[in-house]
């Protein structure tokens, strides 16, 4: 493999930078920038505090009507009969949907079967309770180690696990021998889902044989290419829009039901269709995260080297989905062996969701390291250091570990167990996080109109991180205008293609098209100008909005500039190019809890977290990154729990009242310590920061008390059993 | 949900007598929980009748105490310097509950009345016994918030109520009125354990009745306290409370009143722990003796042991509150 890579050419490298790419490099470092890098305000912040910004839930159309989805309530089922004439009946409904047809299976409560659509949102509602479908029921495993254990018979087509890939270096048993200290322990964490604030759906509205779809999505072009396909319709008759969108973390990349069911209801009804589901709808079929379950054996050297890994492990995914994650994440064990099982149950099925798998690994690598290094009797944080892979641009972790130790007081940590007298315990905890990100699908179009406005084109989409202000930075500050001139256009399938916003890809994707698109048409400009400026486009310059002659002389705002143009705008295409991104991520967070040990409450005081991506383009938006992240990891650590009853599958707690969520009051005080690196170019950081906050708290957990939380989310029960473990001198 | 009638007088006695108007009907205070069981499917109604309107909405002194209109809401209530000052237990259950858009919402009568939190019971899918079903899916299903005391008849709920503890505690007395007239039921008969004859509701107050006010005795000399375990800051249930209540003779308990909250399907009184006070000084060790007191005779189900720890907690810390220690 790596040979292969070395007998290539240099020119066929794909991260060789471009000849554009290097004729417009990033202006580094960003105190030389006007914008770029700097603290910016969303440009879209007032539109959405005022409600003026238009979310899918927001869009009406004239005749709109609403769908309705018809949802299996057996976790497994076969489906006898589809009975829609009382629906039919109905008041206000004007067209039915079979979804899947009688003899077809559904394979976990919330499968859609069947969907109506009706004139207003509770008409549509009362009509699809009169649908009436027969099922013959069938034996269902809505736990992990039902699915597991051989003798539950066999559920699914497929089987009811598939082994994942095995990995084995080196000598696994010799370095067993060894070792000086063999650890061995089970880690686990819970299926959470993705709680989108806007929930999943879209409106559907037919112009002839052309489509119209408001979807709120992750990828306005991807879902308009799924969407043709599952209507056999050319690509060409779809246009998808999202102007604004509340929310995917990775559930909304595809065309899913709630964007085919409102196409195709509007079919058959002809008027626009809307269709947008319910909490409960969004807990059990629009994805989740995957449980982790890892049985682990470690072993360390008397100097505190890790030596040896061996790992059992499995997980669910749903009703045939996998379950991967890596591990051990991050830190190095020379000799490791691990095989991992993908384990089926009857439960709505996982979609990527934040940095897939790497919560997971991390919890259970970070809690092991913390134990680990207990045996050799080192602290944590000297233990990390000496098992981290070499530091390098990519993996600074070991930087910023001593950079955070200090800054978030990691000196005054007291020993495991000691963590003060009376009920209230307090203790640090520490754990890392790595992520790829980079990207390279993102294609901008550029015009600079002779009325002095500016129109950036990118067919992205802005899933909350702030798209459209990074378009309007990116523009603005290799044009020399002020950002306010730019007008961004994004979230619809009509802009040039851009890829999906999963992957922490978008910024890295869009950004160098974006430089090298505006560096063209700023230089198409200036040789525009040049014959009213002197002649020479080269001595030019645009600074503040101005259009200038460098080092001093003629100059003209730029207005008045570009009323030069005439009547032929500047319009410039391009396309992504390497040299102005890059991938590869890494980060620490630390985090200080107290515990209640006569309740078994949990309360993040603080957390730290330092984290890289690359060249920052907006410091504002790019700490909302981070502050999002580490709340999603906290209700990940201590609140989320997809709960299925065990006698019946169902889910107990699809809601936002038994499925806990951190409140405002919840979330302690979070310091964001972004480590800029402009000479690497843009990377991504949507996802990173979310991995390591959950492992940190259950280390600080174990600081403050000396018990050791295996498993989360840290709910009470779970605190207090192993605090009443830790007391008895028992392993929980 | 399913279409109803509204109607909202302005009386109580036209709000009694709209009780009345034939097929399902059921008064509407806040709506915080009424509207959302409607909207969930858990239950239809053919008629709602406001009753914001037609019900007290004062807080009035009354023979040295207080009478406490049913449609006060739960933020006026948690803010009154007079229930403040007399009975800071209700005032901090009040300022406890759910969020600021609950509590400007929610009143005491519907807080009094509100229906249970069971995950079962919210569910249009599970009809358990509060349904007219035959059965109780928290038996051997997920059962760690159901109810560790007073769980031996059909339905395990653990009562939602915050306010309903206090009441309990301070000895109120409930107003009720009905197409016959008013009568007054102790707080502490109101509220019903489930048997196979009454699971379908929590209280005795008849289908055609109101509660109008809640009347709290004049305080005398006590002194009280209140603790709930919560793990959330905001917007959840606490996980086990407590309401202390207790009069002093000299340095020891005269009198006590031990009352539990989310762990039976009433307000749970414990006479152990109350027994364990009197004649005590009010100490961390008399707090500790009084909660072991209060949890002997738990009986928890398959998931919800932890909350005989949470309890015991919340006993100790609510008399250490009333002793003016504060945990
Ligand atoms: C997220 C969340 C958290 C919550 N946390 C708590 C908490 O911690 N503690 C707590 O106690 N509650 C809590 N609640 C419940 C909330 O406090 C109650 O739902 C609210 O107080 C009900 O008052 P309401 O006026 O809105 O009642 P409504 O919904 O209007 O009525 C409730 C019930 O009482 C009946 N009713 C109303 N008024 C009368 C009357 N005068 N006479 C007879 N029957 C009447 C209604 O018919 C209905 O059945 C929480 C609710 C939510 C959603
Ligand atoms: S505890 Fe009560 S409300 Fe809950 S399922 Fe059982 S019977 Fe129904």
């Amino acid at each position: 493999m790596a040979e292969e890579t070395m007998q290539q050419p240099p020119a066929a490298n794909p991260n060789e930078p471009s000849a554009n790419a290097k004729k417009y490099a990033w202006t580094v470092p960003p105190a030389k920038t006007a914008i770029l890098s700097h603290r910016v305000e969303r440009v879209d912040g007032p539109a959405k505090v005022s409600g003026a910004a238009r979310y899918t839930y927001d869009i009406n159309r004239p005749g709109m009507l609403w769908a309705r989805a018809i949802r299996s309530p057996h976790p497994h089922a076969k489906i006898v009969e589809i009975d829609f004439s009382a629906a039919k009946q109905a008041p206000g409904v004007r067209g039915v949907l079979a979804w899947k047809d009688p003899g077809a299976e559904v394979m976990y409560q919330g499968d859609v079967v069947a969907a109506v659509a009706a004139d207003s949102e509770d008409h549509a509602r009362d009509a699809a309770r009169l649908v009436k479908i027969t099922y013959e029921t069938l034996p269902f495993s809505v736990r992990e180690a039902s699915s597991k254990d051989p003798a539950t018979p066999k559920i699914f087509a497929t089987g009811n696990t598939r082994p994942g890939q095995a990995t084995d270096v080196g000598d696994v048993a010799a370095a067993f021998k060894s070792a000086a200290h063999v650890y061995e322990a089970t880690y686990d964490t819970q299926v959470i889902t993705h709680v989108c604030l806007e929930t999943h759906g879209a409106v559907c509205e037919w112009t002839g044989d052309k489509l119209t779809a408001w979807v709120t999505t992750q990828g306005v072009h991807g879902v308009r290419q799924q969407l043709a396909a599952a209507l056999k319709i050319p690509e060409a008759n779809v246009r998808v829009i999202c102007e604004y969108m509340g929310g995917g973390f990775g559930s909304k990349i595809a065309a899913d039901a709630s964007v085919v069911i409102p196409a195709r209801l509007a079919l058959v009804t002809g008027a626009p269709v809307k269709m947008m589901f319910d909490r409960k709808e969004e807990h059990l079929d629009t994805g989740n995260r995957p449980s982790a379950f890892s049985k682990v054996r470690a072993g360390v050297s008397a100097d505190g080297k890790c030596v040896a890994f061996e790992a059992e492990t499995w997980g669910t995914g749903g009703a045939g989905q996998g379950a991967q994650f890596p591990l051990p994440y991050i830190y190095q064990f020379a000799n490791r062996k691990r095989a991992h099982l993908d384990v089926y149950i009857n439960a709505g099925n996982q979609r990527p969701m934040r940095a897939p798998g790497h919560p997971q690994g991390c919890f259970a690598t970070e809690v092991l390291m913390d134990e680990l290094a207990d045996l050799v009797k080192m602290d944590p944080l000297e233990f990390r250091l000496k098992n981290l892979p070499p530091t390098a641009p990519d993996a600074m972790w070991g930087e910023y570990f001593k950079i955070g130790a200090k800054k978030f007081g990691w000196d005054k940590r007291r020993a495991t167990g000691e963590g003060g007298k009376g009920h209230l315990r307090t203790g640090m905890g520490v754990s890392a996080c790595q992520w790829g990100g980079g990207g390279r699908a993102g294609n901008a179009h550029v015009d600079i109109l002779p009325d002095g406005s500016v129109v950036v084109k990118v067919g992205t989409q802005d899933i909350g991180t702030g798209a459209r202000t990074v378009v309007g930075i990116v523009a603005a500050d290799t044009l020399g205008v002020p950002l306010s001139t730019v007008k961004a256009q994004i979230g619809d399938t009509d802009l040039p293609f851009a890829g999906a916003s999963g992957g922490s890809t978008t910024t890295a994707g869009i950004s160098p098209a974006i430089r090298i698109a505006a560096g063209r048409a700023k230089e198409a400009l200036l040789a525009r100008l040049a014959p009213s400026l002197g002649g020479d486009a080269s001595k030019l310059e645009i600074v503040n909005g101005r259009v200038q002659v460098k080092g001093g002389g003629k100059s003209l705002t730029w207005k008045a500039a570009c009323k030069l143009l005439g009547q032929e705008p500047i319009s410039i295409d391009n396309a992504w190019e390497p040299g102005l991104s890059s991938v590869n991520t890494s980060g620490v967070q630390f985090a200080e809890v107290t515990v209640d040990t006569e309740t078994g409450i949990v309360k993040v005081d603080r957390v730290l977290a330092i984290q890289d991506c690359g060249l920052v383009i907006d410091t504002l938006t790019a700490e909302s990154q981070v502050y999002g992240g580490v709340i999603s990891s906290i209700n990940f650590a201590l609140f989320e729990d997809r709960l299925l009853d065990r006698r019946t599958g169902q889910m107990v707690n699809p809601n936002m009242e038994h499925y806990l969520l951190a409140s405002i009051a919840d979330v302690p005080k979070v310091e964001v310590m972004l480590m800029n690196m402009p000479e690497r170019g843009v990377i991504g950081i949507g996802e990173p920061p979310t991995v390591p906050t959950a492992s940190a708290i259950a280390n600080a957990v174990r600081n403050a008390t000396g018990a050791t939380l295996r498993s989360l989310p840290l709910h009470p029960h779970r605190v207090l059993a192993a605090l009443e473990a830790h007391k008895a001198g028992r392993k929980a | 949900m399913k279409a109803f009638a509204y109607v909202s007088p302005t009386t109580a006695k036209d709000a009694i007598a709209a009780l009345k108007a034939g097929g399902i009907v059921r008064p509407l205070a806040g709506g915080q929980d009424l509207l959302a069981r409607l909207k969930d499917y858990v239950e239809t109604a053919d008629t709602l009748v406001n009753v914001k309107q037609a019900l007290d909405a004062t807080v009035t002194p009354a023979g040295g105490g207080l009478k406490i209109g049913a449609a006060v809401t739960l933020d006026a209530l948690s803010t009154n310097p007079h229930v403040i000052r007399m009975y800071p237990a209700l005032a901090e259950a009040a300022a406890k509950v759910g969020s600021p858009q609950i509590r400007h919402q929610g009143t005491v009568g519907g807080n009094l009345n509100q229906r249970p939190r069971c995950w079962y019971f919210r569910q249009e899918e599970f009809v358990c016994f509060k349904k007219g079903g035959n059965r109780c899916f928290s038996v051997d299903g997920e059962n760690q918030h159901h109810a560790i005391f007073g769980n031996d008849g059909p339905s395990k709920i653990v009562h939602s109520s915050s306010l309903a503890v206090p009441a309990v505690a301070y000895g109120a007395r409930f107003v009720v009125a009905g197409p016959n007239g008013e009568r007054e039921i102790p707080a502490a008969e109101y509220f019903t354990l489930p048997t196979m004859q009454n699971v379908k509701k929590e209280n005795v107050l008849g289908d055609d009745e109101l509660l109008t006010h809640v009347i709290l005795p004049a305080p005398g000399h006590i002194r009280s306290g209140h603790y709930e375990v919560r793990f959330k800051e905001s917007r959840d249930w606490p996980m086990a409370f407590a309401t202390v209540v207790v009069t002093m003779n000299g340095a020891n308990v005269a009198s006590a009143r031990v009352v539990l909250g989310a762990v039976a399907p009433t307000p749970w009184r414990s006479e152990a722990a109350e027994r364990a006070l009197v004649g005590k000084p009010l100490t961390q060790a008399t707090a500790e003796a009084a909660a072991a007191a209060a949890v002997e005779g738990a009986k928890p189900m398959s998931q919800n042991a932890y909350k005989i720890q949470i309890t015991k907690t919340a006993v100790v810390r609510a008399i250490l509150e009333a002793a003016g220690k504060r945990a």
